[in-house]
């Protein structure tokens, strides 16, 4: 009745498994045994010739020997592919101390980064970003902010002009914006306004004739003083961390009045001055046709400064020279 | 400005008070601190000798053998300083001794002759620098005297800041009035009764103009000049001057004690009347340094017989300075026109002690308070005779009375007073006032020119209440938490461009006129009238020059090749598009993308860009634009285009041309574009258009076409989606092949339907259609067998 030795083709399929190298080629050994011009399916066809008994007895081996054959071939493919992978992991064991991607920052200058920061802080008080003219007239930058025409800070040594009558200027100061700002819009007025500013220096450590300021006014019915204050130590607190102090000591500046600086207490207990403040002079309100009641404060804050100080940055030059070493540090 | 504490307890007793809460009173008053430094003394054992008897040493020229009297004893000192003479009173060294920095002094032969210790110098006992000879002590104190219980001990110098509107406060009675009121300690009194005994000669007067409100002088005869006193020298060594000789020593006295400048003449080289006037044009007055002084209509001068002897408040002339034999004096004390006095000294770069205080504003009632201190202290060392102080005065200041509501106080600062803090501050700073339940009345004194108004006596009230004592309030703006149009495009349009691994950069505005002709020849640069550096004094109409020398320099640094962007304003001569009368300046942003790009992965080569990469970066950050070709100046001639949104010109990308790149050598060529900011808004940088996403398989083919070389291939794109306008689409260009006989488009085109899956018969009928289209639309023929 048996036709062939199903033993010995299972002993030559066990056989062919031992050369397999790529899972794939079990596909190719399946056919071979299973498929469609196998030795199996060459001896199915003949049992339709074989007597009911026969056909039942020899389909019963036929199945028995395709069962083997599937069953053997998934447990070969489990077992293969189980360490095929353990093979391939471990010839995988790359040296992780290595760092083959250059460093490169998060792309955006510094300034812009603490900028934003400090936009941030503020916007997240209700203040609006504002922004004026880089040049000015002197009225703007000076005359408006109660700085007369006999002013030193008015002088050619300082001020870079752009007209032999003085009249047009780069704007020294951000304070500039307060004025653009209220001769466009009625109180209240909270506002921020980063920008470019301009000095007659020489580019050295700590000059540069280019650099930027953060100014900031607040107008709005019954502003005081202890809201300045507040506000600007939460400002510093917001940027330098929650232990760091601040002190308020008094200062002069032609546009506000009382004016302070206010100083932060660094490493070794040195107090650094990071801005001036104070309340809007009574004539700058006056200057932008304000009511004569109205009150508010206002700041400047230097961009650079705060940078220095909070990364040790030496040199202002390096803000503004963009090499790739100094860029991508930040 | 320096104080010294010792000397501020002239004015106010704060002997007792420590340093560090003097530090601190000063500071909360609004003096910054820029640095103290606490004496102490640096020498150990030095006693006060007498000289004796001085004689030559036997085998030396440059140094002389004294005898000096140390009380007990008399010791014999070599001395190679020749300042002194038999009789002087000297610190003394003597063996076992130690000067500065613990240097050990012992006897010691000095060519022959056995020397027991030395004779000090100011500088070898570490008390200030002198390099004039031995240090004279004042000829009353007795030889033997330990030299520490004559020179002070734990005094304090503060180098403090004064605000520019308070220039009361450049004296060291100006700054313990201040402190006075700190501590609630009385302001002392200083001043003394003169007794004159002799006539004046010369005739003074404030002149015509109203520039000078007070002239006034007092005449001293038969002076010796000599050193001056030791606790002069001690005091203006310590505030940072140099010492001279008694009377110019005096007069710095004076001004550094309550902050009017007085100016010495010798009498006897003035003739005429003293007057005060502007100067003439083309005059000249040879002044104490000896330059010859170009004087201009606006230089206040002092005259005699109308002849320029000095510039006011600014220095004095050389002709009538006082010398070693000057027997007479005339001391001037005035008041000068502030502004007049500051256009001087600024003008002619001479800035003195004397100017600084007359620019800032002098008490205006000081001039014959400064003569009487003068003559007080002169008086202390020898004694002199002199006339009754001769003062011209124009008008007297008028007292204004400033009226204000009490409510202001707590309005803007957000403090109550008490009636005891608002009456105490006032009656120690010299403020005269009335006040009332409602209203305080005030009156500015003589040497205060900031109290003008209510605001500034309010801030008087607010810096003695003190800043630090204030309550902090939060007040919380318009809620709404809006950046704003301006800030917020920038800062989207950053985050875009660095996360496309694009360096951001800042640089300077300003270059040369070559520079800005390179890419923008049609506009009018604005110029710096007074520029930093004359080789850049134009203000910058492009973006790219910047990038392009960033780029260089990076290269040159041997550092990556990579990808810059910036955004800042350029400038030009036109009208602003906003604002009268000020320069156009429009806000930019300008982008360099080299083609040759560093790869941040180092194990491989650098990847090459075309313009089409460049453009990608302008789509991903506008979305939807067109290019329209266009001649640019520094661009290449085919490769520069405008840049189109919703039909309207926001900037240019172009490839730098090519005589640049090699002008500048590059060697990579650049792509470069710059977008005119205010023409677009943040809104045309939200890209996202959804469309719904079609449950049913794709179908997918591509097509090649022949097409001619000047052919738009989005075109293409736009006729098939056209066509399927609704399906679900993803139809690219995937190939554009050229060589001599044609150029080749291959277009894929995956599309599915919303509402079914295609059957093969209806597969077949859209490509067809689709074939039939192109072809039709375009003129174009597909090429088949591919």
């Amino acid at each position: 009745m048996a036709e062939v030795n199903l033993d010995k083709i299972f002993a030559s399929f066990i056989l062919s498994l031992e050369d397999v190298v790529d899972v794939s080629e079990l596909t190719q050994i399946e056919k071979e045994y299973l498929g469609k011009g196998s030795v199996l399916s060459e001896e199915r066809a003949k049992l339709a010739s074989l007597s009911n008994d026969d056909k039942k007895k020899y389909g019963a081996l036929l199945k028995d020997f395709a069962d083997k054959v599937s069953k053997k071939l998934e447990s070969f493919k489990v077992d293969f592919e189980k360490s095929y992978f353990t093979e391939k992991e471990k010839s995988e064991n790359p040296d992780i101390s290595l760092d083959w991607f250059s460093k490169k920052g998060t792309r955006k200058h510094i300034l812009t980064n603490v900028m934003e920061e400090v936009v941030d802080i503020f916007a997240s008080l209700g203040y609006t970003v504002a922004h004026g003219p880089e040049a000015e007239t002197s009225w703007h930058n000076f005359d408006a902010l109660n700085t007369p025409d006999w002013h030193p800070a008015r002088y050619e040594s300082d001020t870079l002009y752009l007209d032999k009558d003085l009249k047009n200027l780069l704007r020294t100061q951000t304070s500039t914006v307060q004025v653009r700002h209220m001769q466009d819009n009625k109180p209240p007025v909270y506002i921020v306004a980063p920008g470019r500013v301009y000095r007659s220096d020489q580019l050295d450590a700590t000059h540069s004739p280019v650099f930027h300021q953060i100014e900031g006014l607040a107008v709005d019915d019954g502003i005081t003083f202890s809201d300045l204050k507040g506000t600007l130590e939460y400002f510093v607190k917001e940027f330098f961390g929650k232990n760091v102090q601040t002190k308020f000591i008094p200062h002069f500046f032609p546009f506000t009045e009382p004016s302070a600086e206010v100083l932060v207490s660094w490493k070794d207990g040195e107090w650094l001055e990071i801005l001036g403040c104070g309340m809007v002079d009574p004539n700058v309100f006056q200057n932008v046709e304000y009511p004569s009641t109205t009150q508010g404060f206002a700041f400047g804050v230097g961009v650079e400064r705060l940078a220095m100080l909070r990364y040790g940055i030496d040199h202002i030059k390096n803000f503004y020279e963009n090499d790739l070493r100094f860029l991508e540090q930040f | 400005m320096k104080v010294l504490k010792s000397w501020l307890n002239d004015w106010v007793d704060i002997d007792k008070i420590n340093g560090d809460e003097l530090s601190l009173a000063l500071e909360s008053l609004g003096f910054e601190i820029e640095s103290r430094i606490d004496i102490k003394p640096n020498y150990k054992n030095i006693v006060v000798g007498k000289v004796l008897e001085i004689y030559p040493h036997p085998n030396a020229d440059k140094v002389r053998v004294t005898k000096v009297d140390t009380g007990n004893n008399v010791f014999e000192i070599v001395c190679g300083a020749f300042n002194f003479d038999v009789g002087a009173v000297v610190p003394v060294a003597l063996p076992k001794s130690e000067i500065k920095d613990a240097f050990l002094i012992d006897k010691r032969d000095i060519r022959g002759v056995e020397s027991n210790g030395m004779i000090c110098s100011a500088t070898e006992l570490d008390l200030w620098e002198d390099n004039s000879g031995i240090l004279l002590l004042d000829d009353d104190v007795k030889p033997g005297t330990d030299f520490s219980t004559i020179y002070p001990q734990n005094d304090i110098v503060w180098e403090i800041g004064v605000t520019p509107n308070r220039g009361d406060c450049m004296s060291h009675l100006g700054v313990a009035r201040e402190l006075s009121h700190y501590f609630k300690k009385p302001l002392l009194d200083n001043s003394s009764q003169l007794n004159p005994s002799i006539e004046s000669i010369l005739s003074l007067s404030s002149g015509t103009i109203k520039e000078c409100n007070t002239y006034a002088g007092i005449e001293i005869e038969n002076i010796k000049i000599k050193d001056s006193n030791f606790n002069t020298k001690y005091r203006l060594s310590q505030v940072g001057t140099r010492i001279i000789n008694n009377v110019v020593d005096y007069t710095n006295y004076v001004l550094y004690d309550i902050g009017q400048p007085l100016h010495a003449f010798d009498r006897d080289k003035l003739f005429g009347k003293i007057s005060v006037r502007y100067a003439k044009q083309d005059e000249t007055l040879l002044t104490l340094d000896n330059q010859n002084r170009q004087l201009s209509k606006n230089d206040l001068i002092i005259t005699a017989d109308d002849k320029p002897i000095a510039l006011a408040g600014v220095m004095g002339g050389l002709e009538t300075e006082v010398t070693q034999e000057t027997n007479n004096l005339l001391i001037e004390s005035a008041y000068f026109d502030k502004v007049s006095i500051m256009n001087t000294s600024r003008k002619l770069n001479l800035i003195s002690d004397a100017s600084i205080r007359f620019e800032r504003g002098i008490d205006h009632q000081f001039q014959l308070l400064g003569l009487n201190r003068f003559i007080n202290i002169f008086q202390q060392d020898q004694h002199i005779t002199y006339s009754s102080p001769v003062v011209d005065s124009k008008q007297q200041f008028s007292m204004v009375d400033v009226s204000f509501s009490r409510n202001e106080i707590y309005k803007i600062l957000g403090i109550k007073l008490e009636n005891d803090f608002i009456e105490n501050m006032l009656e120690y700073l010299g403020i005269n006032y009335t006040l009332t339940d409602n209203d305080i009345v005030f009156q500015s004194p003589s040497w205060r020119y900031d109290l003008e108004r209510p605001i500034d006596l309010i801030e008087e009230f607010a810096k003695h209440y003190g800043f630090n004592n204030f309550e902090s309030t939060l007040p919380i703006g318009n809620n709404k938490n809006n950046l704003g149009e301006y800030w917020h495009l920038k800062r989207s349009l950053t985050d875009k461009l660095i996360a496309m691994n694009m360096y951001e950069i800042q640089t300077l505005s300003f270059v040369s006129q070559e520079i800005n002709q390179i890419f923008t020849p049609e506009k009018k640069s604005v110029e710096i009238n007074n520029p930093i550096d004359q080789t850049n004094k134009f203000l910058r109409t492009s973006l790219h020059p910047s990038l392009i020398e960033v780029y260089k320099n990076n290269i040159e640094q041997n550092n990556q090749s990579e990808m810059f962007f910036e955004i800042n304003n350029i400038f030009d001569a036109g009208e602003h598009q906003n604002f009268d009368s000020i320069p156009n300046q429009i806000y930019s942003l300008s982008a360099l993308i080299p083609s040759k790009l560093t790869n941040s992965d180092t194990r491989q080569d650098p990847t090459i860009n075309d313009i089409y990469f460049a453009k990608q970066i302008l789509i991903d950050c506008f979305g939807k634009i067109e290019l329209k070709q266009i001649h640019k100046p520094g661009f290449h001639q085919n490769l520069s285009f405008l840049i189109l949104k919703n039909n309207k010109v926001i900037g240019h990308l172009g490839q730098l041309a090519s005589q640049l790149e090699k002008s500048y050598e590059l060697n990579n060529s650049i792509f470069l574009f710059s977008i005119d900011l205010t023409s677009i808004s943040s809104e045309d940088l939200i890209n996202i258009i959804y469309s719904p996403l079609s449950p049913y398989p794709y179908v997918k083919f591509d097509l090649s076409f022949m097409v001619p070389d000047a052919f738009a291939a989005s075109e293409l794109i736009q006729e098939v989606e056209k066509f399927l306008i609704n399906n679900e689409n993803v139809i690219t260009i995937f190939d554009d092949f050229k060589n001599e006989k044609s150029r080749n488009l291959g277009i894929r085109i995956n599309t599915r339907s919303y509402s079914k899956t295609y059957s093969e018969e209806e597969v077949t009928d859209i490509l067809n259609q689709v074939v039939d289209v192109l072809e039709n639309k375009f003129s174009i023929k597909l090429n088949k067998g591919n």
